[in-house]
Formats: C-alpha cells, sequence, structure tokens
C-alpha cells in the first residue's frame, strides 16, 4: 500500500511567508487527504476497460471506479485503436451518466399527465398493445426502431424478437440515416458489408483523401493518427474534398471546394483522367473486377420525397453487365472542363486529384462518413469512391484502401452485423433470400416459413407510416427521431391518434416527449455490453456499476415483453446468465462465412479483435493473400464473398444526378447540417455534461464574412432561416470554425431546443433510403 | 549544488535556496512571489484528475502554441502562458489539435443540474524511500510527458518546482505509481 510521506508534506505546508506555495483551501484539502493515510487517488478507483460510449471510432478507455460509481476515465495507452488518446467527449465520457433528470421508472401517459408505474406494468402493457396490434392488423403494424448505439446484445435481440417472434420485418436503425449508404456501397460492390482495411492504413498511407469529411471534429482521434504519420513522414498529404471549410481544413494540403452533389462529377472527372491517361492498373482489372451498370433516368429513380413520390418509397435499382469499353464512352462527359463546370472546382484541381489516385508509388486511402452517405445519390458516391480505388488497384492493401468512417459506436457491430435494418439478418444475409431466411430460421429452432420474405419499411417510412396509421405501435430505443428524422413537421402527432409508442431512453428529449410510454435504461457501462467499430474490432466490457433508480438494459426489456407475448422460446437463456449463450448463439452465424466473430472469452479479455477471426486470429486486411485466411492465393485480392460476381468485386458505372433542391431566387442559400466535436448526435448526454455544453450550448447559423455583410449580420445577430418547410432563428457565427463559401450556410443539429430538421428536405438515396441531410434550400433575413 | 533540497532542509526554504543555486529565475524580479493560480483552483478547470482543462482565458484569435510554445509566454493582462506538457504540438502532429481536447466555456449556465462528482486531484507529494531517495511521481503521466512545462520556468507553482531542470531525464529517477500494494511471489 502506498504510504504517504506525511512529515514532507506538513513542511510544504507551512510556508515561509510571501510565497505562494499552497492555497489555505489547498492546504485544508492536503492536509485532509494526508490525515486519511488512503492510498493515492488513482489508485483507490478500480479501473476496467470499455470502449468510448459516442463514435465509431472505438476508442479504449479504462474506467475508473469507486464506491459504485464511476469516477474517471483515462485513454488507454493499451488499446490499438487510440493508444492513450482520447478527444474531449471521451476525455468527459464519466459525466454523462450523472445527470440528475436520468430516468429511473417507467412512466405511463395518462390524461392527468405522466405517471411512474412498475416494470410488471409497463412490460404487460407493451407486450398487450403489441399482441393486440398484431392480432387485429397483423406483422405490418408493429415496428421497432433501434440504433447503432445499441449493444450486440440488444441489436441481436430486437431481431429475434421482431423478425423470429413476431414475424415482421419493420425493424430498422438510425443507422439508416448514417451508413445504410455505405453498407449499400460494399454490398454492390464486394456483396459483403464492410471496410476491407483497418486503421493501421492512417500509418501506412501516404495521401488521404477525404470527401465531404470534417474528420478533424467528427473523428478526431483518428485524424490524429494521420497527423502523427505525418509528422514522422513529411511525404504524408491531406486532400480535403469539401463545401466548406472546417478545422480539417487547416490540416489540408490541398483544399477542393465543390457545389454540393457535385462530388458525383468529381469522381467521374477523376475516372476519365485515369483512363484517358492509362493511368488503370490493366492486370488487376483483368482478374478481379467485372463491370456493372444500373438505372440511370432521373424521373424513373426520383428522390423519394414526402407528398411526390413516396408515401412508400420503394424504388430498385436493376444492374446490368457493363465492360470497360462502355465505361470509356460513359466517362467521355466527364473531361476536366466539363465537370468544372458543375462542380465549381477548377480543371487543375480535377487533374490533381487524377495524379494522386493515378500515383501507383504512393499509397491512397480514401475516407468518407456522413458527406457522402447523406446524398441524395450516396451509394452511387460509395461506389465511385471504391471504384477508383479498384480501377487503379489501389485496394485491399496496408495504406490503399477506400476506407468508410462509421458514425455510430455499433452501427458496424449492431446494425450491420447483427443486420437489424428492415431488409437483413445476421452476417451480409437478407431476408429476400430463401436461403438466408432457411438458414436464420434454423439457427433460431423456428418452423420454415416464419421470417417474410418482404423487407419492412425504412426508417423515414416507417415514421411515415406511423403518421398514416399503418403502423400502430412502435417501439423506439437509444436513439432520438423526434430530432433527427428530417422534415420533421410531419412527424408531429395528434392527441388520441390511437397509436402507441415507446421510449426507452436514459434522459427526456423530445422523443420521450412523444411517446405513451417511456422506459428507463441503463447505459453503457452500467451493464454488460459489446460494441463493432469502423475497422471491424468488436469491443466486449463489463457491468461496472449498477444502473440508478430502476433502469434496465435495453435487450433485457425486450426479452421481457418476448416472455409476455409467448416468446419466451427465443431467449432460452438463465436470466441472470443470458450474454454469453446469447453471443454464442448470435456467433454461429457469423463462422465460415468470412464474418468470424472472436469467441466470447477471446473478446471479454482483448482489447477487441478485427472479424474474420479464424483460430484466434485477427484479419487487418480483408480479401488480400497474406492476411485474410479465406483467401488461398499466393499474393494479390481474392474478393471470395462476391458469388454472384464470380468472386470477382464489381465496378460500377454511375452518373451525376443534381440534388433533389437547389437555391434559386427565392431560396438562395444552400443549407448543410451536422455534427461539432463536443456534442454526440443529439445531445441528450453530452449537453448535461458541464463542460461540454458550456463550450457549445445552442445551435448556430455559419455564414460566409461576404454573405453576413451584405445581410447586414455579425456574429451573435439573430438569423431568421427559412426553407420551404419550416422556419428557425439561430444566432449567427461568422468566421467560427466552419467557414461556409458565399451562398452556404451550416446549422449543427444537436440542439433539442433549435430544430434545424424542422427545415430539411427528406429526398434520400434512391438504393439506401438515407436521407440527404446536407442540401436543401433556404432564405437567410436578420431577425 | 541542486541536491541541497534532498539534504533535510525545510521545504519552502529549500525551494528558494534551490532555486537560485540552480540559476533558475526565483519568482518575480525582487524576489517576492508571483500570483500563481492555487492548485485547486486550477482543478476546478477539470471535470475531474486526468480530464484535460478547459481553457482559463478567452478565445484570443492566435493559435494556441503561438503563446504556448516551448518556453511559454507572459500575455500581458492575461497571465503568463504556460508551455505544453504534450510532446509534440507543433503541428501536423497527434497532439497538435489542441481543441480536440481543451474547449472554452463560452457560458456558466447549465443545460441540466448533473452529480458527477468526479476524482480530485490528489494533493500529496510523492513517496521517497528515504530523504535521499527521488520522490515518485504523485499524479498520472496521461500523455503529459514533458514534465518541465510544469516542473520548471515562471509556469511552475513553487510546490513542484523542480530543483535540477538541467537534468531533463526525469523519469530515469521519478517513476509513476502506477499500482499500489508491494511485490508479492507469485503462488
Amino acid at each position: 500500500m502506498a504510504r504517504i510521506d506525511r512529515r514532507s508534506f506538513l513542511r510544504a505546508g507551512a510556508v515561509a511567508p510571501g510565497i505562494v506555495a499552497l492555497s489555505p483551501r489547498d492546504r485544508a484539502e492536503a492536509a485532509r487527504l494526508a490525515a486519511t493515510a488512503e492510498p493515492a487517488a488513482p489508485e483507490r478507483l478500480t479501473w476496467n476497460k470499455a470502449p468510448c460510449r459516442y463514435c465509431g471510432t472505438g476508442c479504449g478507455v479504462e474506467v475508473g471506479v469507486e464506491n459504485g460509481r464511476v469516477m474517471a476515465v483515462r485513454g488507454d495507452a493499451a488499446s490499438p485503436v487510440n493508444r492513450g488518446l482520447l478527444c474531449v467527449k471521451g476525455y468527459h465520457l464519466p459525466a454523462f451518466l450523472y445527470g440528475e433528470d436520468r430516468l429511473t421508472k417507467p412512466r405511463l401517459r395518462t390524461a392527468e399527465g405522466w405517471k411512474e408505474i412498475s416494470w410488471d406494468e409497463a412490460l404487460d402493457l407493451v407486450a398487450e398493445k403489441f399482441s393486440e396490434t398484431l392480432e387485429q392488423h397483423g406483422p405490418e403494424a408493429v415496428a421497432m426502431y433501434g440504433s447503432g448505439q445499441w449493444t450486440v446484445f440488444d441489436g441481436y435481440a430486437a431481431l429475434k424478437w421482431v423478425k423470429g417472434g413476431m414475424r415482421s420485418n419493420n425493424l430498422d436503425p438510425n443507422a439508416r440515416l448514417c451508413m445504410a449508404s455505405a453498407v449499400m456501397g460494399f454490398v454492390t460492390q464486394f456483396q459483403s458489408d464492410e471496410p476491407m482495411g483497418c486503421y493501421e492504413d492512417f500509418e501506412a498511407g501516404d495521401d488521404f483523401i477525404l470527401w465531404g469529411n470534417n474528420m478533424a471534429e467528427m473523428h478526431p482521434v483518428l485524424f490524429s493518427r494521420i497527423l502523427e504519420n505525418k509528422r514522422q513522414n513529411p511525404r504524408v498529404r491531406i486532400i480535403d474534398i469539401a463545401t466548406r471549410r472546417t478545422p480539417t481544413s487547416d490540416y489540408a494540403d490541398l483544399y477542393v471546394e465543390f457545389r454540393p452533389g457535385s462530388d458525383l462529377a468529381i469522381a467521374n472527372g477523376i475516372l476519365h483522367l485515369l483512363v484517358e491517361n492509362d493511368k488503370v492498373d490493366h492486370a488487376f482489372i483483368k482478374e478481379n473486377l467485372v463491370f456493372k451498370r444500373g438505372i440511370e433516368d432521373v424521373d424513373e429513380i426520383g428522390y423519394g420525397c414526402y407528398g411526390e413520390q413516396a408515401e412508400r418509397y420503394t424504388f430498385k435499382d436493376k444492374g446490368r453487365d457493363s465492360s470497360f469499353e462502355e465505361l470509356r464512352a460513359f466517362l467521355a462527359d466527364y473531361t476536366p472542363d466539363a465537370v468544372a463546370k458543375i462542380s465549381e472546382v477548377p480543371a487543375a484541381q480535377i487533374r490533381a486529384l487524377a495524379e494522386i489516385y493515378g500515383d501507383n508509388a504512393r499509397g491512397t486511402v480514401s475516407l468518407w462518413c456522413m458527406g457522402v452517405n447523406q446524398h441524395s445519390r450516396g451509394t452511387w458516391m460509395n461506389n465511385l469512391i471504391t471504384d477508383l480505388h479498384l480501377i487503379t488497384g489501389k485496394i485491399s492493401r496496408p495504406g490503399n484502401n477506400p476506407f468508410s468512417l462509421t458514425g455510430q459506436p455499433s452501427a458496424c457491430g449492431t446494425a450491420r452485423e447483427v443486420g437489424t435494418l428492415s431488409n437483413r439478418l445476421p452476417a451480409d444475409m437478407v431476408v429476400m433470400k430463401e436461403e438466408h431466411r432457411k438458414k436464420t430460421e434454423e439457427l433460431w429452432n423456428l418452423p420454415a416459413g416464419t421470417i417474410p420474405p418482404k423487407p419492412g419499411y425504412h426508417a423515414v417510412d416507417m415514421f411515415r407510416a406511423l403518421t398514416r396509421g399503418d403502423v400502430k405501435a412502435m417501439w423506439i430505443q437509444v436513439t432520438n427521431p423526434w430530432v433527427t428524422i428530417p422534415n420533421l413537421h410531419r412527424l408531429e402527432r395528434k392527441p388520441g391518434d390511437g397509436r402507441f409508442v415507446v421510449a426507452s431512453d436514459i434522459y427526456p428529449t423530445p422523443t420521450t416527449d412523444q411517446a405513451d410510454l417511456i422506459l428507463p435504461s441503463a447505459a453503457w457501462v452500467e451493464r454488460e455490453g459489446m460494441f463493432g467499430n469502423t475497422e471491424r474490432r468488436t469491443q466486449h466490457w463489463d457491468q461496472l456499476v449498477e444502473p440508478p433508480g430502476e433502469a434496465k438494459e435495453d435487450a433485457w426489456q425486450i426479452i421481457e415483453v418476448a416472455k409476455r407475448m409467448g416468446m419466451g422460446h427465443l431467449f432460452p437463456w438463465p436470466e441472470d446468465d443470458w450474454h454469453k449463450p446469447m453471443f454464442e448463439e448470435y456467433r454461429k452465424f457469423t463462422l465460415g462465412v468470412g464474418k468470424d466473430l472472436a469467441s466470447y472469452d477471446e473478446l471479454r479479455s482483448t482489447r477487441g479483435m478485427i472479424w474474420p477471426v479464424v483460430e484466434g486470429k485477427e484479419t487487418r486486411y480483408r480479401y488480400a493473400a497474406g492476411f485474410d485466411p479465406y483467401v488461398k492465393k499466393e499474393a494479390g485480392v481474392h474478393f471470395y464473398k462476391a458469388k454472384g460476381y464470380g468472386e470477382k468485386a464489381a465496378f460500377w458505372l454511375r452518373p451525376y444526378h443534381p440534388p433533389a433542391e437547389e437555391p434559386n431566387d427565392d431560396y438562395p442559400f444552400w443549407l448543410c447540417t451536422g455534427r461539432v466535436l463536443e456534442h454526440w448526435h443529439t445531445g441528450s448526454m453530452t449537453r448535461r455534461v458541464k463542460q461540454l455544453h458550456q463550450a457549445v450550448p445552442r445551435a448556430y447559423v455559419e455564414l460566409n464574412r461576404a454573405d453576413a455583410t451584405s445581410l447586414g449580420i455579425k456574429t451573435g445577430d439573430l438569423v431568421h432561416i427559412q426553407s420551404r418547410r419550416g422556419e428557425l432563428r439561430l444566432p449567427a457565427m461568422v468566421d467560427g470554425r466552419g467557414k461556409p463559401p458565399r451562398g452556404s450556410v451550416f446549422v449543427p443539429f444537436f440542439d433539442e431546443g433549435l430544430l434545424v430538421n424542422r427545415l430539411t428536405l427528406d429526398a434520400m438515396d434512391n438504393i439506401s433510403k438515407e436521407p440527404d441531410y446536407k442540401k436543401c434550400a433556404v432564405q437567410l433575413t436578420k431577425a | 549544488m541542486c541536491s541541497a533540497a534532498h539534504k533535510g532542509l525545510t521545504a519552502a526554504f529549500g525551494v528558494l535556496v534551490a532555486l537560485a543555486a540552480c540559476g533558475e529565475d526565483a519568482p518575480g524580479a525582487d524576489g517576492t512571489a508571483v500570483e500563481k493560480t492555487p492548485a485547486i483552483a486550477r482543478a476546478a478547470r477539470r471535470a475531474f484528475d486526468g480530464a484535460p482543462p478547459v481553457i482559463g482565458h478567452a478565445p484570443m484569435g492566435a493559435a494556441c502554441t503561438a503563446c504556448h510554445n516551448a518556453h511559454g509566454m507572459e500575455v500581458p493582462g492575461t497571465g503568463f502562458a504556460p508551455p505544453s506538457p504534450h510532446a509534440n504540438t507543433a503541428p501536423p502532429s497527434a497532439m497538435s489539435r489542441c481543441q480536440q481536447c481543451h474547449i472554452y466555456a463560452t457560458t456558466d449556465a447549465v443545460f441540466r443540474p448533473n452529480a458527477f462528482a468526479g476524482l480530485k486531484q490528489d494533493l500529496r507529494r510523492g513517496e521517497r524511500l528515504n530523504k535521499l531517495a527521488p520522490p515518485v511521481v504523485p499524479h498520472q503521466i496521461l500523455l503529459r510527458e514533458n514534465c518541465a512545462a510544469c516542473h520548471t520556468g515562471q509556469a511552475a507553482r513553487e510546490e513542484i518546482r523542480c530543483t535540477h531542470p538541467e537534468r531533463t531525464r526525469c523519469r530515469q529517477c521519478h517513476v509513476p505509481a502506477v499500482a499500489s500494494g508491494e511485490f508479492q511471489r507469485p503462488g
């Protein structure tokens, strides 16, 4: 036990006059500590590992617990993800658990207001309402809306209850708003979701090309890894292709500013130059690629906006075979000059980008997140970025990869891998394929034909269906749709609308405000969990403290409702020890199909492992000989998951389409929305952390100095901002951390008091059905 | 000469003597003390011991490293800007995005009250084997590898001021205690 050098301390306390050594308060605190003769403060704590609660990076933290409360975290130096470093959200993690308005008891909406009820009453009520809805209206009238912040356990319980128990495919996560375009990008090209590279690409690469990605604020620890690589290797370059200057741009060697939506044209412009200058890898193409082309008619595809096309947006792409020769002809439209006209990017910059992608001597890593995914042609844009790597052979090699960054901590581990989307099942399987349904039913011991073949509602349509009344009972967990769904006006509920909405959360939010029943959830280390991060790393943590009051983990809530609906057979495990058997059952889906997860025990004892894990060995580079145990070749790559393409990757020809809404004389400004470093999504956690709230206490509108001057607006002035759908008054920010170009404004979406999604348009990606939060038209006036 | 403090002089006078002996500027030109932020006030800038402090001044419209440079800088009207305790803060580097971790408070208000207690900074001195032995580091390092930033120079509070700043391999002699308890053979 550490002993105190009490005498030397006391001497230090007895200071000579005139020297400020310890203040009286410090002396009192130090004397108190010295008198207690206990170990040094950090040593008193019990430290355990956990991944950070917030983003998809999946930083490792050590969690310090004393007397049943989390007292501190520190960056986990043993974590290969972050090596001891965190960002400001991560450093302030423990405080989010202790907001004084934590939900601690189930609450039911009554005519007299909210009434606290017991768990038994609450669970009985949920079971009764869902059973009743199933009986009267069938499985299309129930829905569950989940989250990329669900643990693997939560997501698996939800999948099994909704698809295996209620025989409905109306299960979709908020990851639909976030990662769905990346999913469809990887699936259309490799017939298997998720990136081939890993974070070691950040040290192995030379050129880091960021497509619409403010990485310094959104994946700060990963951006730090690139900056550290740049410190050690001056050859490293950062290329920021963006629609506004951000803190990321400050570090860029090349900043390319483009007209919103024209990234499609820029990527085609780069492909044009690569083909024209013969900077393509013909041997790689011959061995590993097929060419595909889909539906390109803009009228046939549409944008899925409310009222225009869709009560239900169900456009389906149809691929046909194409060829390198057809590609050459297709690209004739995308000369540097033509692209410059569409994108407002100088032709010289397009040539510079083509030189970077075409330079075989340098490693190229493309990075993207919401700019590309929240895009009315987001799957296309994902395809085009990967096309750039496929045509140059810069893929599945250290330092050469298209690397999609994930927003949420388990968008990969839960939403994508467990498959909690309306069309998916675990490990790359889909409900539309009979053999996939059959395998799932067998592993779940369910009769053939249990799982319906028709995909359920995707997120936006699910809420449209709720508004219409086609969905009558909905359960929402770990997410806040009444802040995040685009064109929020559409979501307003009317009293007595006959729907039953349950929301599980840890704090009151605009979503719990709209619910009929609120269930209090346990968060993060108040329960056991697993997250899967952006580099395919699955990370486990133990429960370290008790949840407050009667709060319970989300998976438990689902299991208890399922039992009350007569679906207890889905969860046949001991009540006090179900995590391990549940995970081991889920793991069976992943083994032998190239998605192999490590065992529960391996995950519990390591800082996470990167799948596929075969015989205890991780796979840092998928599809790559020498790295991936599924590749039997001596060298090169083998896209073994793409059975439908003859085990080759698909290069998709994808044209430029204009955005769904563009500025005009009445609405002359682009509106882009997004996050800030300090806040996680809708701020329900981070705003309750004093330091984070005080840094960014409210939303604001960033505008260009020239626009501000011509409108007579300066920082702090209230601005009236109006779209065709709604209006908002926001304080202006000129020359803040982000600097939009003329004719463009940016508003963060975290502020439940200033809901920017009352302005946004519900245009969607045609393939992934992910909304485009980055492009609509607004007008501004000084308020 | 610089080991004067090790030889059992009382700490307070030992610091003064050692400062002079080591050729470091005594606080204040005329020997009077420089006003320094007390340890508890500094601790209050952190959510808990180990959290990065929020920035203690208003934005100045300059790069952080303009003032928080290798030696620190007196900023008229604000105070002394200490050097960064992190290694390699010059951009680009992993630690060059200061505001990835250090943020400004732009309001005193809170969104909702919060009962987080947080680990309090332990202000006791590092344990010594005996009076001649170097004390162990009594705090967590947590990426603050540049000991000199806080323990030498104008920013150093007297009670933690190093008596021998010319010896730059601090952790050759001062090791952080990362565990409590004593060695026990397994089994």
